[in-house]
């Protein structure tokens, strides 16, 4: 490919006619948009985006509640292995209520 | 006329509009209509085209705000660009071809008459070879050639990468000159 060509073509790609806007273009959008109602989306990302507005908190306040739900999750899917009992605690458990109730 | 909130990020300004905020609104159509305005007149080479399709974007823009996804980590301009293009490209599938306006101003006005035909009929002739072009290729030639956008932002238009744009452009390129010979 000629050299020469390829730069007459690029400086004939840039000359392309070019013409400015009317003016009043950008008013006359703003102005039909006054008219029109918006399109009401109930996406999640406008739901969540609604729900930080309202609970907003300071870094540290979120921070601290990440840490609450955290532990309690942790807390609650631990509970059921170190409060489990067996039939032999049961049976200790009654037989240590049966001789208070023998003193009784 | 002055350009609105300048220290707002157009993302700050959608998110207002989300909500209904005509101000918000005005000021995006104040501070980006001539950009969008110059790419939709590349493409159909017709003043009242151009602005029928830069106010019908904006326009549909306010209608349906949520239409913009502010997590796609995207600028408003790239994404904005690639709606004013798929209208350009429904508006030339809908309406008649390419038609030039002979009265079309010059950019340079100190030429004689006779080298201002001569560049007339020049870019009489390249409009219709460009309008001629596959769509891509056109689409990859009017985003680079139009003043500001990179080739960068280009290829997020398009969403390609840069190499596939820069093969768009240089096939886009030697048709041209192969059909514009006579005028190189």
């Amino acid at each position: 490919m000629d050299r020469n060509d390829d730069k007459k073509l690029d400086s004939l790609l840039h000359s392309r006619r070019s013409q400015a806007a009317s003016p009043d273009l950008a008013a006359r959008i703003i102005h039909k948009a006054q008219g029109l109602p918006q399109i009401q989306r109930f996406l999640l990302w406008h739901l969540l985006r609604q729900l930080f507005i309202e609970l907003h908190l300071p870094k540290p306040g979120y921070v601290i509640a990440s840490a609450l739900v955290l532990g309690m999750f942790l807390g609650f899917s631990t509970a059921p292995q170190s409060f489990s009992t067996t039939n032999s605690d049961g049976v200790n458990t009654q037989s240590f209520l049966a001789d208070d109730e023998g003193l009784l | 006329m002055p350009v609105a909130w300048p220290d707002k990020e157009d993302n700050e300004l959608l998110a207002l509009v989300q909500d209904g905020s005509h101000p918000a609104f005005a000021a995006l159509v104040e501070r980006h209509t001539d950009r969008f305005y110059r790419l939709a007149f590349r493409y159909l080479q017709n003043p009242e085209a151009a602005e029928d399709v830069v106010q019908d974007a904006f326009l549909k823009l306010w209608e349906d705000p949520g239409k913009w996804q502010p997590d796609q980590n995207t600028k408003f301009t790239t994404w904005f660009y690639r709606v004013v293009v798929n209208l350009c490209l429904d508006w030339q599938k809908r309406k008649r071809p390419l038609q030039l306006n002979e009265d079309m101003p010059l950019i340079d006005e100190r030429e004689t008459a006779e080298q201002a035909m001569l560049r007339r009929e020049e870019q009489r002739i390249l409009e219709r070879e460009i309008a001629a072009l596959p769509e891509r290729q056109r689409t990859a030639l009017n985003l680079c050639f139009d003043a500001g956008v990179s080739n960068q932002v280009a290829a997020d238009v398009m969403r390609i990468n840069l190499k596939a744009l820069q093969s768009l452009l240089m096939r886009a390129k030697a048709t041209l000159k192969e059909r514009m010979k006579s005028y190189l």
